[in-house]
């Protein structure tokens, strides 16, 4: 009698590893070098000026125009972290790898994580330019004293964004495209997030919703950082945003099950 | 041996482009949102920036956000048909027809500018519904007169953009990476006067920046744009239109034959 084949698994670092190294070139090809540069170095530049005279037209001293270079130096984030991950799932369905993914054996969370390995560099990267924009251009003070803290801030506001863009592809898979869900949450946090004006602004059930949104907590983190406040005021900050990455990540995770499931059970899933 | 001739008529191919982009947008109306997201949420964020600055930043927020959303349509609808149409394969049968691919632009443009309009529509609504009520514009007629006719200097731009789409392969580059360069150069959200001097002629290389302008000084009593006033801006839209359709049926001429004569279009 023979005996039955084992199914083969590679480990969770190979998984990890392989996407990481793979997702640039598949899911995520729509990401060429020159949409990479652009995002990382012409975005943040063009969203600041912008918002700045906006603020200036408003009204708005040097104090207003700093608070928003600063808020948008970090928003930008998301164009890399958040609508680019969150179309990955859009390019599974197009390239037509959705099925071969779906009753693949490897580990999810390995799977996912590694994909969002090069947006998290690629938002970092973001970051840094965004705020050395800031300070070169708007004078925002960064003493070399806060850099640990901010490196901390940044590094931990980049994964809780990446994190939430998988949760997004995962609500995207549901989707017939992603582009639509890609676009609100790629603006909405200049709204909610406390980007150009604090969130105590808003009406509070605007608040409560961008209490919801990842990057409110990273930027807060991020301002707090500059702003050389103490370790104990950031840490709660910091709390807060890995709180957010671990429930984007997790949710992400948990999501993905439960359309794979479905999308296994009625086989309709992946088109789109 | 008698030839077969070509017939043609340029109106009907126009009709087509439009009439097809009317059934592809009925067929899928959900790609006005993406196109929509971005004014709205910038209409709101400019509101609450501009609140308590005085009555006439209503119509500051308001027409830059419209502006904005125009501009997208204009820009993304001129590029992303073009790249479909290369994606598809459909590009290179469609410069070879016997009409000029000139009336095939126009029909998606004039659509992308009908469109931008609803889009424009959306963000007035909007932005009323939050402020509790309409802002106070002197001369109504006047304004929606001259609104249309900004929207043609959009079309103007909309064609040459589509002339240009055709040779390069980082339409959806400029579209996406461009994005607030362009609101920032032609002045969607302030007087481009804030701007430094020296990149004035850049911005005013841009038909869309004259009829802002000149909207602006229609529309907000005491606006401080150009130093030539209204009727200069007017007088600028209009001469910088004009080029822009002139030089456009000679770009799309060469970009045509170049394309033809490189045989590489299928290629991105």
């Amino acid at each position: 009698m023979a005996t039955p084949l084992l199914a083969y698994r590679p480990s969770f670092w190979q998984t990890f590893w392989t996407n990481a190294v793979m997702a640039p070139r598949t899911s995520l090809g729509f990401m060429r070098v020159d949409f990479v540069l652009g995002t990382i170095f012409i975005v943040p530049l063009t969203q600041m000026v912008f918002f700045a005279f906006v603020v200036q037209l408003g009204g708005g001293g040097a104090s207003e125009i700093a608070y928003t270079a600063v808020g948008n130096a970090v928003a930008t984030v998301t164009y890399s972290s958040v609508f680019s991950v969150c179309q990955t799932t859009d390019s599974e369905k197009q390239q037509g790898t959705m099925e071969h993914l779906l009753v693949s054996p490897a580990n999810r969370f390995a799977l996912y994580f590694g994909r969002g390995l090069i947006p998290i560099l690629i938002s970092l990267a973001t970051v840094a330019v965004g705020l050395t924009y800031a300070a070169l251009i708007y004078g925002v003070s960064i003493p070399l004293a806060v850099f640990p803290t901010l490196i901390v801030s940044i590094v931990l506001t980049a994964f809780a964004m990446v994190g939430f863009g998988l949760l997004l592809g995962g609500v995207a898979l549901y989707l017939r495209t992603s582009i639509i869900l890609g676009n609100i949450f790629l603006f909405v946090g200049l709204l909610l997030s406390g980007v150009n004006f604090p969130l105590s602004s808003l009406p509070v059930p605007l608040q409560w919703a961008g209490d919801a949104l990842p990057l409110t907590w990273g930027l807060a983190a991020i301002r707090a950082a500059v702003a050389g406040e103490s370790l104990g005021s950031i840490a709660v900050l910091w709390g807060a945003v890995g709180i957010a990455a671990v429930a984007s990540f997790g949710a992400a995770v948990g999501l993905w099950k439960v359309f794979e499931r479905r999308a296994l059970s009625t086989g309709s899933i992946a088109r789109f | 041996m008698a030839t077969a001739t070509v017939q043609y008529s340029r109106a009907r191919s126009t009709y087509a482009a439009l009439r097809l982009s009317v059934l592809q947008f009925l067929a899928d109306p959900q790609w006005l949102v993406p196109s929509m997201i971005a004014p709205v949420v910038f209409a709101l964020v400019s509101f609450e920036l501009f609140r308590g600055a005085g009555p006439y930043f209503l119509t500051y927020a308001i027409l830059g956000a419209g502006m904005m959303s125009m501009w997208g349509q204009t820009l993304y609808g001129s590029g992303w048909a073009t790249g479909m149409d290369r994606e598809f394969g459909t590009l290179e049968p469609t410069i070879q027809a016997p009409t000029p691919y000139l009336y095939v632009v126009v029909g998606r443009v004039l659509w992308n500018v009908i469109s931008g309009l609803i889009g424009g529509g959306i963000v007035y609504v909007v932005i009323v519904i939050v402020a509790g009520g309409p802002p106070a514009v002197p001369n109504p007629v006047g304004f929606a007169l001259l609104f249309v006719f900004v929207m043609v200097t959009l079309a103007s731009v909309g064609v040459i953009f589509a002339a240009f789409y055709v040779y390069t392969r980082y339409a959806g580059f400029i579209q996406n990476i461009g994005e607030f360069a362009f609101y920032i150069g032609t002045g969607c959200m302030f007087p481009v006067v804030l701007l430094p001097f020296v990149t004035n002629p850049v911005s005013l290389a841009f038909p869309p920046t004259w009829g802002l302008d000149a909207l602006r000084y229609l529309s907000i009593p005491g606006y401080q744009g150009f130093g030539w006033g209204f009727w200069g801006d007017l007088a600028g839209a209009v001469a910088t239109t004009v080029v822009y359709l002139s030089v456009a049926g000679l770009v799309f001429q060469r970009v045509e034959r170049h394309v033809l004569e490189e045989g590489n279009l299928s290629e991105y």
